[in-house]
């Protein structure tokens, strides 16, 4: 289980774990805009929203998508442009935690 | 390729009219849901669904074409979702077909209406309404049109006063456009914002760069050799343009509604009860076609926002797949970004000014609007630089939870709803760590089985539910006063009324199969089959629920606006007993009821999606007896 962590970014408050229901619930209520990924520093492949949130939902995740997910070090910078106010950070921890685990389920 | 398919297929189990993002999600989640029926999606669009929010980046050049798609490409293919390509004309409803242009018919066994809206533009008796320049923005096409023409255009004029001209607004001035933005009325999303507010965001766009004009319409548009030259407004002022975007609004399409041939409620949107249910059996409605109910002011608007279509599309699939509906509707939400401000409206801030006591802030360039009736939250209103946690507000809001404690925070914008949602449930979150296992579902399943159980004894004197809830719910409850606002207010009484709901013969059935089988699971399952296609006012399940948990049950927390109790910390979206309750549902009677569209399905061309692991559902959960189903017809017919 994911212990919880908290840090201060500006005057708002970022969260880097929410529970799975969350992450679900943000996931849905994605516009699918872009712009945390334009905002975002450490991706450098060809991803795109759509497949982002599908893969950090469910299902089998890509190869970019796993080395986007490796990359992103959770600097937060995806939270701030979000028009809707979602957490793309916590979701990004979410993904990583399922990469980890479906690593763990291959070995 | 679509025509290969459009000749093989003439019937569906669920057929979705429109391939917007409701209409995709409906699908994707039906076949989630249901992996064995067959789901075609009728559109007239040529393209995939894409996120149309993220459409102004598109037009100024931010984003490719593939970022746009809402799904990855070859999503259809790969969930078996066959796409049509053409234009749905009429509905018979009796028949339960609809007829295809060129006179071709369709058959449905349950048909989900989300044809999308349509922009208002200008009135067609301007004068030089037809110019070339002249954009309304709301498909792709337009905005491929816009960014063609970005090149040469150096001043634009932007009309009307909504989230979407303000947006237009923005995206024009990152190109350079000088921008002329009028607005009809002296504030800004006048229902929605109130001054201070509208006034913050104008000054913001002003700063920006853009001129504002309030209180300004159009009289006419003067062109040049066709094209538009500039724009008259009713100040005797000519605003020199190469290009004049109307953002005026959009409106349903709700000519389907129109061609049907049983009566179909429709005004603004084509009219929903909160499951998506429109006046006719079988037939759902979601997106920005359809009119839901504010639970807090009764009155229908369609909510045309990405989210909504997102969520109405999700709940569409489970209740067109015989699942029970995991989510609620809920109250209004629209979280956007207006130029450098972030705005969040949640419920009704400007309703009710005499009964709400309201709390404002605006302090460090932002602003809120809090209405509160005792210590719970009624609407909220924020505008400033950083968006606080909108969802976890509207849940606030949804569960009618007490916000002494957070009322500052909340008004200065610094809440945190972590932290606040992991303290009102420490128990079970305390019994989490130390046991390192989930909030068992249990509990919470036990508790919703009783009262949908319960829910079967009240029917007998249903009449007496209006004086239930005035007698016991004390006034100043914001829920009960939606409710008992709703019944007096509401012209659609008899919109869902059914009388066959009500027959004797069908609650003894109930009882009996509740006692043999003794399941209730299955018992309660049973009621909410009889529900489908027959709804009736005072019955509908989350209505009812919601009445016995508060009037007969003594529920631990305060009553709540139609969310299910939730037990933990966990169900911020309470998917656990849902689920639970999923399993053991029979099949959903109506989408089976024509034979012959379930067996021709089973000869033909379509495979079965390929099992995914463990999501799959035990085979014996739609066992294929068509009982119900026929019976279900037969009352149809005679009704």
């Amino acid at each position: 289980m994911l212990r919880t962590g908290l840090s201060k970014r500006g005057s708002k408050t970022v969260s880097l774990h929410k529970t799975g229901p969350q992450v679900a619930q943000e996931l849905v209520a994605c516009i699918g805009c872009n712009e945390c990924l334009l905002a975002c520093p450490a991706l450098d492949e060809a991803i795109t929203i759509d497949v982002l949130n599908r893969e950090t939902l469910s299902g089998p995740i890509s190869t970019p998508v796993a080395r986007f997910a490796r990359s992103c070090f959770q600097c937060g910078a995806c939270v701030a442009p979000c028009p809707v106010g979602l957490s793309r950070e916590s979701m990004m921890m979410w993904l990583k935690v399922r990469l980890l685990r479906s690593g763990w389920e291959k070995m | 390729m679509t025509e290969l398919v459009a000749k093989s297929v003439d019937s569906a189990d669920l057929v979705i009219i429109g391939n917007g993002i409701a209409g995709l999600t409906a699908a994707v989640e039906a076949r989630r849901l249901a992996p064995e029926r067959r789901v075609v999606i009728i559109t007239e669009q040529s393209h995939p669904t894409i996120n149309t929010p993220a459409l102004k980046q598109f037009a100024i050049g931010k984003l490719n074409r593939e970022q746009l798609l809402a799904y990855p490409a070859g999503t259809e293919q790969a969930q078996f979702i066959h796409v049509i390509n053409a234009r749905a004309e009429e509905i018979h409803a009796q028949e339960r077909y609809i007829t295809l242009r060129g006179g071709r018919g369709f058959g449905y066994g349950e048909l989900l209406i989300a044809t999308g809206s349509t922009p208002t533009g200008l009135p067609p008796n301007l004068p030089g309404a037809d110019f070339d320049g002249i954009l309304t923005l709301h498909r792709l096409y337009d905005y491929l049109d816009l960014r063609r023409r970005l090149g040469e255009v150096e001043e634009a004029v932007v009309i009307g006063g909504g989230a979407h001209a303000i947006e237009t607004v923005m995206s024009l001035l990152y190109w350079g456009i000088r921008v002329h933005w009028l607005l009809r009325g002296d504030t800004f999303l006048s229902r929605m914002l109130d001054r201070p507010a509208s006034d913050m965001v104008l000054d913001s766009i002003q700063r920006a760069g853009a001129r504002v004009y309030t209180g300004t319409e159009t009289l006419g548009i003067v062109g040049r050799v066709g094209t538009v030259a500039g724009v008259v407004t009713n100040h005797q002022e000519l605003i020199p343009c190469q290009l004049v975007l109307v953002c005026t609004g959009t409106s349903a399409v709700t000519s389907l509604a129109r061609h049907c041939d049983l009566k179909m409620k429709h005004k603004q949107g084509i009219l929903v009860d909160d499951q998506l249910r429109t006046s006719v059996p079988h037939i759902y409605a979601a997106g920005d076609v359809a009119a839901i109910k504010d639970p807090q002011t009764g009155l229908y608007a369609p909510r045309a926002q990405s989210y909504a279509a997102v969520s109405q599309g999700r709940m569409a699939a489970s209740m067109m797949t015989g699942a029970s509906s995991v989510e609620e509707l809920g109250i209004p939400w629209h979280a956007t970004r207006l130029g450098g401000l972030s705005m969040l409206t949640v419920g009704n801030v400007l309703q009710w000014q005499d009964t709400t006591t309201t709390l404002t802030d605006s302090s460090r360039n932002s602003y809120r609007r809090m209405a509160v009736i005792d210590d719970r939250l009624v609407g909220y209103l924020s505008l400033g630089p950083a968006q606080p946690d909108s969802l976890a507000i509207k849940r606030i809001i949804e569960e009618g939870l007490s916000i002494r404690d957070i009322k500052k925070s909340l008004l200065k914008g610094t809440f945190d709803a972590r932290r606040y949602f992991s303290h009102r449930r420490t128990h079970s979150a305390q019994r989490m760590v130390t046991t390192g296992k989930l909030p068992v579902a249990e509990e919470l399943e036990r508790r919703m089985l009783a009262m949908k159980n319960q829910a079967l004894q009240p029917q007998g004197n249903r009449q007496e539910e209006p004086m239930h809830l005035v007698r016991t719910m004390p006034g100043a409850d914001p829920v009960a006063a939606t409710n008992f606002l709703e019944r007096n207010t509401d012209e659609d009484l008899q919109l869902f009324a059914d009388p066959f709901v009500a027959a004797p013969v069908e609650l003894e059935r109930f009882r009996e199969q509740r006692e043999t089988t003794g399941a209730p699971v299955g018992a309660s399952a049973d009621w909410l089959t009889a529900e489908r296609g027959f709804p009736s006012d005072g019955k509908r399940p989350v209505k009812t629920s919601h009445i016995i948990e508060s009037t007969l049950v003594n529920a631990p927390e305060p009553a709540r606006s139609g969310r299910r109790p939730s037990g933990s910390l966990w169900s911020y979206s309470s998917p656990l007993p849902a689920v639970k309750v999923n399993k053991t549902q029979p099949p959903a009677a109506t989408t089976a009821s024509v034979p012959d569209i379930q067996q021709r399905g089973r000869k033909g061309q379509f495979k079965a999606p390929p099992q995914k692991n463990g999501k799959q559902r035990p085979s014996d959960a739609y066992p294929s007896s068509s009982l119900w189903s026929y019976s279900e017809k037969k009352r149809m017919k005679g009704h």
